[in-house]
């Protein structure tokens, strides 16, 4: 049992080191937030496995960990506000946001 | 199979650092540290040091990249985020590379402790607690807590007199708004409850379990933040009272605990065994109090009154 939760535990470490990539690639930032978010709840996920294998008290830093992996996310969205205390989804939608899925990759570059 | 898990944590954590470093590109570093400090957390755990992969936790996933983040933000509003120049880099390196240096160095030259010490092991029946950390914190190095706690208020002072002299009455941060039934309102109502049950609860079970003020304090932090940033609690102004002395009741009552053992047992911060529990569950209590307000307007920073940027 200790053999198989150890092997799991690698390949959720292994599962962290792919976000990782996205992290370093991006390309844009929300791509490298995503993935720091990912790495969070891959995170809390080794903990859980790692609970049984060592510590019990593991559990209580997997629980903290996922109750606040999410503040990084929420200071992202702040940040990118254009007051830096704002909330993204106060904005008007913009028109490229209204347009019809198909017609966003327009042929003929009407959003650009 | 164990040893190939830690030496795959090591790799990780190892290059998280070097990405943080070395790559170029201002977000990037700040993703990879938040990144770093949520890995060292699980090394933390893997070391079995549970109280401070909790304070890691709790502080490099939930805070510092609040903080990070946020600066980030601002500085590309200001139209200043972009690198350092190379020389920066350069005599940035230098000094880390010193330090990892004299750290390595004293690593090698100082004996190793015994785990977790037989003079520990000799005087925590006299601690009145169970969890050998909060009784090295609390009662027989008190000293050092205390003084941390301190220092702790003191930048936050330090942080308010960079407060301009027009917002000096106003409330703590930039004016935070949100969509009204939006996802981060939603977030910020949803969050806190759970948080505040896990906060307390890691502040009474570090008596005898993990955890502690500063852990519980944290969490708390982040949970206030959480709810300040969706808009839905709207942050004190410097001037409040009530918040003075949730800012000094931790110092304070460990000041008076401290002169209690004076009287008691004849040596300031001295807590004598019949007393040690209660006093040290009381101590933990206001000083959670006060370590999750400092944290929480340190993060919050000195007042704006929405002055762009």
């Amino acid at each position: 049992m200790t053999l198989w939760l150890t092997f799991v535990a690698l390949g959720v470490l292994a599962s962290l080191a792919g976000a990782l990539w996205r992290v370093w690639r991006g390309p844009r930032e929300a791509d490298r937030m995503m993935a720091a978010q990912l790495v969070g709840t891959g995170g809390v996920g080794l903990l859980v496995v790692l609970a049984p294998l060592q510590d019990w008290a593991a559990l209580d830093v997997a629980l903290v960990l996922a109750l606040l992996a999410a503040l990084a996310a929420v200071g992202f969205v702040k940040a990118r506000s254009d007051d830096g205390a704002g909330d993204p989804e106060e904005a008007p939608p913009t028109p490229e946001m209204m347009r019809p899925r198909q017609t966003r990759h327009d042929p003929r570059g009407r959003h650009g | 199979m164990s040893l190939a898990l830690d030496l795959a944590l090591c790799a990780l954590i190892l290059g998280v650092a070097l990405a943080t470093v070395a790559g170029s590109g201002l977000f990037r570093a700040i993703v990879f540290f938040i990144v770093y400090g949520l890995l060292v957390a699980v090394g933390w755990v893997r070391l079995g040091a549970i109280d401070v992969a909790l304070a890691e936790a709790a502080i490099g996933a939930g805070l510092t990249g609040v903080l990070l983040l946020a600066a980030h933000g601002r500085l590309r509003r200001l139209g200043t985020a972009r690198d350092a120049s190379h020389g920066a880099h350069l005599l940035s390196a230098l000094a880390g590379a010193a330090l990892a240096a004299a750290l390595a160095w004293a690593w090698f030259v100082l004996p190793l402790p015994e785990r977790p010490g037989p003079e520990l092991a000799a005087a925590m029946p006299r601690a009145g607690v169970e969890n050998p950390v909060t009784a090295v914190l609390l009662n027989f190095r008190a000293w050092d807590t205390l003084l941390e706690s301190i220092v702790l208020l003191a930048a936050l002072i330090g942080l308010w007199m960079l407060t301009r002299e027009r917002d000096w009455s106003g409330r703590l941060g930039l004016p935070q708004h949100s969509r009204a039934g939006g996802v981060l309102a939603s977030f910020g109502r949803v969050l806190p409850p759970v948080g505040l049950l896990i906060g307390v609860w890691l502040v009474w079970a570090g008596a005898d379990r993990h955890g502690g003020a500063f852990q519980g304090g944290t969490v708390l932090a982040a949970v206030g933040l959480v709810a300040a940033m969706a808009g839905l609690v709207r942050p004190p102004r410097i001037g409040a009272r009530l918040w003075h002395v949730a800012l000094m009741i931790g110092p304070a009552v460990f000041v008076l605990a401290g002169l209690a053992g004076a009287i008691l047992a004849g040596e300031f911060l001295t807590l004598p065994p019949p007393i040690a529990k209660p006093a040290i569950l009381t101590i933990e209590i206001a000083l959670t109090a006060s370590i999750a307000a400092t944290l929480a307007f340190l993060v919050l920073g000195p007042p704006e009154e929405g002055r762009a940027p």
